[in-house]
């Protein structure tokens, strides 16, 4: 056949192609870099300008002021400092505990919930998948009524006979609860005395508020389902041939799960993570919702932080800063991560191990 | 002109293969252990239903009866008063129309904008595709807490602070949405499109009369995440409006739990508003359960 | 290589472009920040309604502003609707940011300082017709840079409101209503049962801060030019306050399960509560069956002491028919409207000519304009708003917190604001 007639015509069709490339993707560029990008240059403008709200930012009256923002942030002294440093600990202790907690949760019920011998399991699915769809309004609305002082938690801990706290409205740290507990009610001087940030070590230590613990447990609730999904998904595409040779190693099965299957996940994993991470820095609407920051500070978040300087205390500058900042911190923390759970090449010296035991059966 | 392109069997998964030992009669232990499997999931799934159980019955209490017997599914008193002054009293219609409003021109304009920008990075060759491909990723990975004041500023200075406009435009395309749609793309054999270009049809035809149609999982999938997506946006409507006639509904239930409308312990009202803005989203769930659960296999490609 | 370079310079080139439209935009909207334009005049585009936002106390309130504004509206013919904001400080703030504020709205002493510093207010007080009708001290709690801002629409003090059924189920008699700090503090214990506590109060500064002044204290001075937060007076006061909360006969509304301290007294989880004039149109409209009264705080170490309150009506800089905007407001501050908003929601006039009147309409009321005497105004510096949050924030958990340094805190971040 003619080849070169067939070039020409493929490059005519490329060609047209590149003015309809552009033109399918027009929408998305402009509106994306309309709503995204330039938004983005414009916050990192105004966290170096003193910008005061009244007119645009890039009025001549606006002057650039350096890293003044920043500063006041990170030492200035003042209650700037001292409210990011409340925010910063709250969030950093709601991270550590929501993601573990879903993390294992969601893949606790995809395991469950994929066993072949499992009957009802679409019902199962749905059970757990529903709360993640709901609003996260609709949510909080709720768990302030289940988690008010008189409420269905309350009274369910009294069955057991807890006397439940009031939960919404409690800003004493859990940490330190439970060293009370044990009799330690102030901490040692070298914590007492030395602070970041404008908080004490001993108050960095406090832990999560009963109010923060509620919300850890909303959180909990609302996002297992989602990783669920995710995990039940990567589950099924696990290849039954090499559980089957661990079986006839004679693995048992917490062994099969833990040396065969969870390794396998890995990629899953890392997804999980890396989205449990990112949302939980970022929580923001259930404060805005719920308690705006109470009670007692201890429910600040750096996104509400930054909305609330903004918005409420016309400090712009200020609030654009703190929010740039946590995204530094999202980014670190993302690396980090994945830094963590990369693949390490395997070394040479267990690579002779495997190779001398050929495998069986497990082919593709 | 258009052949159907028959999905390519999946290989057997381990769970059937497994199947067949269950065959047999099963010894105590293994009953036991089903048992207790049961159970567990049981009670989870208790647990997991039981708030939005409470959140139906509370809304059709008193408010005494609701502060009194939070945990009872069964009214002492069944009141509608919650509802009333839910729909007689208040802007929630309005909220409700707003909501509806926003959600369909958004979810619309997903489907569209993103199959668009989708099929151009996953099959038309241009110069700069890789670079606006790169730029996806980096923007996906801008957390949105950033955006929240900065978009303030922007809609502000383009002009459209305060309007439908401001509530619409900028949720129009989401890049999620878009990595979504050119995966699918990528996933469908290019010979029935390379047929038809031979055959002469143009871009835009091809892409519209013979790939969209193909691409129905994926687009119902788009659907049903902008549909989540923009019913549950706050932030976004936060910063982009603040006349009460453009409240939408979870600004209002919002408001609403701060105790604008409401005292402190007005629940019914505050639950039963909470309620109805589930439902939208309810249903699309129950409809489409089958596509969400299936389509995080796209996810973890990423 | 030579076209993919051209498609960078383009697509930077586009953003630049794109970037230099928006300023272009922008700074054509923004104009500067002078509060009224710049021949003095009022704007007045009779075409626009004015949108007025309040942030309200209860539906008593808001159905008493409505009711006052659409009278106006009927005889001056300009629309107006009336808005209840949900947090009025953020509201303002993005209002004001966006340039598309509210006309006219609640302005407290502690907000007038950052708005009116970036030009966001319109000074019209001395454009009032009924100026001088105003309290000198009202007036003053609204003067920034020597200029008078806006008209103090009503303003208000705390004092002590007693369950009068539940008084008398104790034993108690009228001879029993406390006038130093023991006797409240016995009084409280007598009234404290299984089933209510004597006193129940919000846990923020706006409360306990009677408690500071009886003792001689305060945040700061009369003028707002020193900071006196960790005085001895102060410390004692919350000292006091702390005794209550740990002998069980104070709690804080949110305790036991209220919004605020009226919610507490009109659902009868408490006895007594410290309240300002607000308090009578909530328990009018939402608990009318509790019989109670009306008794001037105790006397501290320091003597008689209280808190005053007081918002004024402001005015966009940016509103589009200030003409109309000062008529309402002129109308909302005149005797007849300003007695009916306190027969509706309790609080005391702005204007001396309609004292006499409202102390005959309100007898048993009276206790809150004598407070007006001895009470001590909230700080209004720039910025003493976030303080007092950080503060209410600390006194949260003042049951098992240090006085001592809870007040060293606030001195620290007052002494911040006026260097």
């Amino acid at each position: 056949m003619s080849t070169p007639v067939r070039t020409s015509r493929r490059s005519s069709i490329r060609g047209g192609e590149t003015a309809s490339g552009w033109l399918f993707t027009a929408p998305m560029i402009v509106l994306l870099g309309l709503f995204l990008v330039v938004p983005v240059l414009m916050a990192l403008w105004v966290s170096f300008s003193d910008w005061n709200g009244r007119g645009s930012p890039f009025a001549g009256t606006v002057s650039f002021v350096g890293g003044a923002n920043y500063a006041a942030l990170l030492g200035g002294g003042g209650l700037a400092e001292q409210d990011f440093g409340t925010a910063l600990r709250n969030n950093a202790w709601y991270v550590l505990l929501v993601v573990p907690i879903q993390t294992m949760l969601s893949l606790f019920l995809a395991v469950l919930v994929n066993r072949q011998i499992l009957r009802g399991r679409g019902l199962f699915r749905t059970a757990f998948y529903f709360p993640s769809v709901t609003s996260s309004v609709a949510i909080t609305v709720l768990w302030l009524f289940l988690f008010s002082s008189s409420g269905a938690v309350n009274k369910l801990l009294a069955f057991i006979g807890i006397n439940g706290p009031n939960w919404f409205n409690d800003p004493s740290g859990v940490l330190h609860n439970i060293l009370g507990v044990f009799g330690i009610e102030s901490g040692p001087a070298a914590l007492t005395g030395n602070s970041f940030l404008g908080i004490s070590f001993w108050e960095w230590l406090a832990g999560p508020s009963v109010a923060m613990s509620a919300f850890i447990l909303m959180a909990v609730f609302t996002t297992s389902g989602t990783f669920m999904l995710l995990f039940i998904a990567a589950l099924q595409n696990l290849s039954g041939d090499v559980v089957e040779a661990a079986v006839m190693d004679g693995a048992s099965g917490w062994q099969r799960f833990w040396q065969v299957t969870l390794p396998q996940l890995r990629p899953t994993l890392f997804t999980v993570l890396t989205l449990g991470l990112i949302g939980a820095w970022q929580v923001f609407d259930q404060i805005y919702t719920g308690t705006q920051g109470g009670p007692g500070k201890t429910t600040l978040t750096p996104a509400y932080l930054s909305y609330q300087t903004a918005f409420t205390n016309q400090a712009w500058g200020q609030g654009a800063a703190i929010a740039f900042i946590l995204f530094v911190i999202i980014v670190c923390f993302t690396l980090f991560q994945r830094w963590l759970l990369a693949e390490h090449a395997v070394s040479a010296r267990r690579m002779r191990l495997y190779v001398q035991a050929p495998t069986s059966g497990g082919t593709k | 002109m258009s052949t159907t392109i028959r999905p390519t069997p999946r290989t057997p998964s381990p769970s059937t293969r497994l199947k067949s030992l269950s065959r047999e009669p099963l010894p105590t232990r293994a009953i036991a252990g089903r048992s207790l499997l049961y159970a567990v999931l049981i009670v989870l799934a208790i647990i997991y239903v039981a708030p939005f159980l409470i959140q139906v019955a509370t809304s059709f209490k008193t408010d005494s009866d609701a502060a009194s017997n939070p945990m009872s599914l069964i009214p002492a008193t069944w009141s509608s008063a919650a509802y009333e002054r839910l729909f007689l009293n208040s802007d929630f219609p309005v909220w409700f129309k707003n909501s509806a409003i926003v959600t369909v021109f958004v979810t619309l304009g997903r489907v569209f904008f993103n199959s668009l920008a989708g099929y151009a990075l996953a099959r038309l060759h241009f110069r700069g595709r890789n670079v606006i491909f790169a730029l996806l990723i980096a923007v996906m990975s801008v957390p949105g807490v950033v955006l929240l004041i900065p978009k303030f500023l922007v809609i502000n200075q383009l002009g459209i602070y305060d309007t439908y406009v401001a509530m619409i435009v900028p949720l129009l395309t989401d890049a999620a949405g878009v990595f979504i749609m050119k995966n699918f793309f990528e996933s469908i054999p290019a010979s029935v499109e390379e047929q038809a270009r031979i055959d002469g049809a143009g871009t835009f035809r091809v892409f519209w009369s013979i790939v969209l149609p193909m691409a129905r999982p994926a687009l119902v999938t788009i659907i049903i995440l902008s549909f989540q997506g923009s019913w549950n946006e706050l932030s976004h409507f936060i910063v982009a409006t603040q006349s009460p006639e453009l409240t939408t509904l979870t600004k209002g239930v919002a408001s609403l739990a701060s105790g604008q409308l409401s005292q402190g312990t007005q629940y019914p009202l505050k639950l039963a508003a909470a309620a109805i803005m589930t439902i939208p989203v309810a249903i699309m769930f129950f409809i489409f359960q089958k596509r969400i659960m299936n389509t995080t296999d796209g996810a973890v490609k990423e | 290589m030579q076209r993919r370079n051209s498609r960078w310079l383009i697509g930077a080139g586009l953003l630049a472009v794109g970037s230099l439209t928006l300023t272009a935009c922008g700074s054509g909207s923004g104009f500067g920040d002078t509060a009224t334009n710049t021949d003095g005049k009022l704007t007045s585009d009779s075409s626009q309604g004015l949108n007025i936002l309040i942030g309200s106390s209860g539906d008593a309130e808001t159905a008493s502003v409505n009711a006052a504004v659409a009278a106006w509206s009927k005889t001056s013919g300009t629309d107006a609707k009336v808005s209840v904001a949900s947090d009025l400080n953020q509201q303002l703030a993005q209002g004001f940011a966006a340039q598309k504020p509210a006309d006219v709205f609640y302005l407290s002493t502690d907000a007038l300082a950052g708005y009116a510093s970036n030009g966001s207010l319109l000074a019209y007080g001395n454009d009032l017709k009924n100026r001088d009708d105003f309290y000198p001290s009202l007036v003053n709690s609204f003067t920034y840079e020597g200029d008078f801002y806006c008209a103090p629409k009503d303003f208000s003090t705390l004092q002590l409101l007693i369950n009068t059924d539940l008084w008398s189920q104790a034993g108690l008699t009228d001879a029993d209503i406390p006038t130093t700090w023991e006797e409240l503090a016995t009084v409280s214990k007598t009234l404290t049962t299984g089933s209510q506590v004597g006193l129940a109060i919000g846990g923020e500064y706006a409360r306990l801060g009677a408690f500071m002044a009886e003792a001689g204290g305060s945040l700061m001075n009369a003028d707002s030019t020193k900071a006196t937060a960790n005085s001895s007076e102060n410390v004692a006061g919350l000292q006091y306050a702390q005794t209550l909360l740990n002998d069980g006969v104070m709690s804080y509304a949110s305790d036991i399960g209220a919004g605020w301290g009226g919610e507490a007294f009109g659902k009868q989880l408490s006895a007594m509560t410290i309240e300002g004039n607000w308090i009578t149109g909530a328990m009018k409209n939402d608990f009318p069956d509790v019989n109670y009264t009306v008794a001037e705080l105790p006397a501290g170490p320091g003597g008689q002491g209280t808190l005053q309150f007081t918002n004024c009506w402001g005015i966009a800089a940016d509103s589009p028919n200030q003409a109309a905007a000062l008529d309402l407001v002129e109308q909302l501050t005149s005797k007849d409207a300003q007695l009916t908003f306190s027969e509706d929601f309790g609080p005391m006039p702005s204007i001396m000519s309609a004292a006499d009147e409202w102390k005959s309409a309100n007898p048993t009321l009276v206790p809150f304009l004598a407070g007006a005497d001895y009470a001590k105004g909230v700080p209004n510096v720039k910025g003493s708003a976030d303080v007092v949050s950080d503060l209410n924030a600390q006194l949260e958990s003042l049951n098992t917190g240090d006085p001592q340094a809870i007040l060293d805190s606030v001195q620290k971040n007052l002494e911040a604001l006026l260097k």
